[in-house]
């Protein structure tokens, strides 16, 4: 048999399969359950408040903070600086360029520690590095600086040094004393834009 | 015993057995480092590293060296294509051998002579260069390559080309038929 | 599960390293081909020889079934693959000069590279001016980078563009290639044949 009537026998058939299946759209699991557990044990994607209010503070560029409560609650009140990915969403493939990058450390936190840990999870099995939850969540974050307890006078040195960095790390932050959740927050700064910076590492190609 | 003239010489292969290879060799490449091939990316290599050897302030004054130098860490000769071509030559030279092809000619069709021959292939080398540049890549690397990752960048390329190719044919008729 | 360099399944010296392995199974099938010969090249354009439209276009269609088979059963991610980026003006505007240059001088860049390694001059020559004309593009550059970075489109695929699936549009290219053989075949019958 000629070998063009052969390919086009075989190539037929194999194209029409795959016009026929739908695309396989997966985002393949990249750690294995084992390797979860153990990272979820040395819980190492802790990061403290007063970590990232020094970062804050010191206007370092590797810092993004990412809300991932619902829009509405982003809305009343927000870390400054940050974007807003709601966990429902956190697969969209307009995230992915923020979620997964070697360029940044993104930050997740919500009201606790729950919803931030839940985001964490899913995009560290997904094999994406750079990702931390915020210890505590906001709720800590307001007891770390804006309702500010000076520590007792039989407290060690390093207790003193912590209350008096969050006393000016909360200024900083927007706000010296206690800060309800309330519709007057209208003197933030405007909500970034969310970009996609810092990409992950893709085959260059060409010519 | 044989003269050297009759050095035996193998036939190429089937047309669509060399597609189906080429087609797996080129699926390697994707699965392998992620790109298709290419060719004129390792010619623009070379330039890059000429230009930079003979005058190194040229990467601040060149937007074309500039530019090669923001997509390309590092040296400008440890690129996937320089050590890809360097490969096409090795293939080359092992199916000419083994297929008894190698010699030193200058390959034209009977009714002209090796010197237009020549000067035609200057300058079809020089548009072709030219033309790689600003196309992004030539036949091998935005064609063939773009084709299988259905890219259409690529397929406009390939169109032009092969759609000038043809309209030109007419003129350059004497040099090939 | 690939592209493996891009995972970081193998290393970056290991991706160079296997570009050459590739590069030498190019080579060699290009030259099994038949692509070291310029007459050969240049035969599709006036129908004496279309083994270019029949490699061409076969190898095509493998390797972008190949991929998307691959995809299918979840050995390659397809978002990590290069696609040639679009920008329209100057991928139009190349591809003219390219044209020119392919059926006046016979060769591309990946076949004179084939043509050189078993000897032939006229490749060799064609090879000296792809560096000419790339040192012109260059020298030149601000001249014509206006054109050069003209609409961009992002990297598109043909498929996005025309509204269909990958699959489906791989499909019709199959069909429209296999027509084009068909062609091709009739063609070459009405011109006599030697091989070069």
């Amino acid at each position: 048999m000629k070998p063009r009537t052969l390919l086009a026998l075989f190539i037929i058939p194999m194209g029409l399969i795959i016009a026929a299946v739908p695309q396989n759209k997966t985002k393949p699991y990249k750690l294995s359950a084992e390797q979860m557990l153990a990272e979820v044990n040395t819980r190492t994607q802790y990061i403290t408040p007063d970590a990232v209010a020094d970062m804050i503070v010191k206007k370092d560029p590797s810092l993004r903070l990412i809300d991932v409560r619902s829009q509405d609650e982003y809305e009343k009140f927000t870390l400054p600086g940050a974007i807003n990915i709601p966990v429902t969403d956190l697969l969209s493939d307009q995230y992915a360029d923020v979620l997964n990058q070697d360029v940044k450390m993104n930050i997740f936190f919500s009201n606790g520690s729950l919803v931030a840990n839940e985001a964490w999870m899913i995009t560290r099995q997904l094999g994406y590095i750079n990702n931390y939850v915020l210890e505590g969540g906001l709720n800590f974050w307001f007891d770390s600086f804006m309702n500010i307890q000076k520590p007792a006078s039989t407290s060690p040195d390093e207790e003193f040094a912590k209350y008096d960095f969050r006393k000016s790390a909360g200024s900083a932050l927007g706000g010296g004393s206690v800060v309800t959740m309330s519709q007057d927050q209208s003197g933030q700064s405007a909500k970034p834009a969310i970009k996609s910076t810092g990409k992950k590492k893709k085959a260059a190609g060409g010519c | 015993m044989t003269t050297s003239k009759e050095r035996k010489v193998r036939p190429y292969i089937n047309p669509y057995v060399g597609g189906v290879l080429l087609g797996i060799v080129l699926l390697a490449a994707n699965f392998v480092s992620g790109r298709g091939l290419g060719a004129s990316g390792a010619i623009k290599s070379t330039v890059v590293t000429a230009m930079t050897a003979v005058s190194p302030s040229i990467k601040e004054s060149s937007g074309f060296v500039k530019e090669f130098g923001e997509a390309h860490g590092g040296s400008p000769m440890k690129t996937w294509l320089v050590f890809e071509m360097m490969g096409v030559l090795v293939g080359g030279f092992l199916s000419g051998a083994i297929a008894g092809r190698l010699k030193l000619k200058v390959e034209h069709s009977p009714k002209i002579t090796s010197r237009r021959r020549l000067i035609f292939a200057l300058a079809g080398g020089i548009l072709f260069g030219f033309g790689s540049q600003l196309g992004r890549g030539c036949t091998s690397g935005s064609a063939l390559s773009g084709m299988a990752v259905l890219s259409l960048g690529g397929f406009v390329t390939m169109m032009a080309i092969f759609g000038t190719a043809f309209a030109l044919a007419y003129f350059f008729r004497k040099n090939w038929i | 599960m690939g592209p493996l360099a891009v995972n970081e399944i193998i290393s970056e010296n290991t991706n160079l390293f296997l570009a050459f392995i590739i590069g030498i199974g190019f080579g060699f099938v290009l030259e099994q081909s038949g692509f070291s010969s310029s007459r050969k090249l240049a035969g599709v354009f006036y129908g004496y020889d279309a083994v270019v439209l029949k490699v061409f276009f076969t190898a095509a269609i493998t390797a972008m079934l190949g991929l998307l088979f691959f995809s299918l059963f979840g050995w390659i991610d397809l978002n990590l693959v290069y696609v040639n980026p679009t920008y329209l003006t100057s991928a139009i505007v190349g591809g003219i000069i390219m044209g020119a240059g392919f059926i006046m001088g016979g060769y591309c860049p990946g076949t004179s590279f084939c043509g050189a390694s078993i000897g032939k001059l006229d490749a060799l020559v064609f090879i000296g001016g792809l560096f000419l004309g790339v040192f012109i593009f260059g020298a030149g550059y601000d001249l014509w980078d206006g054109m050069y970075m003209a609409k961009f489109l992002g990297a598109p695929k043909i498929s996005e563009t025309l509204g269909l699936t990958d699959g489906i549009f791989a499909f019709l290219l199959i069909i429209i290639a296999l027509a084009m053989f068909w062609v091709a075949e009739w063609a070459e019958k009405n011109y006599p044949r030697e091989e070069y």
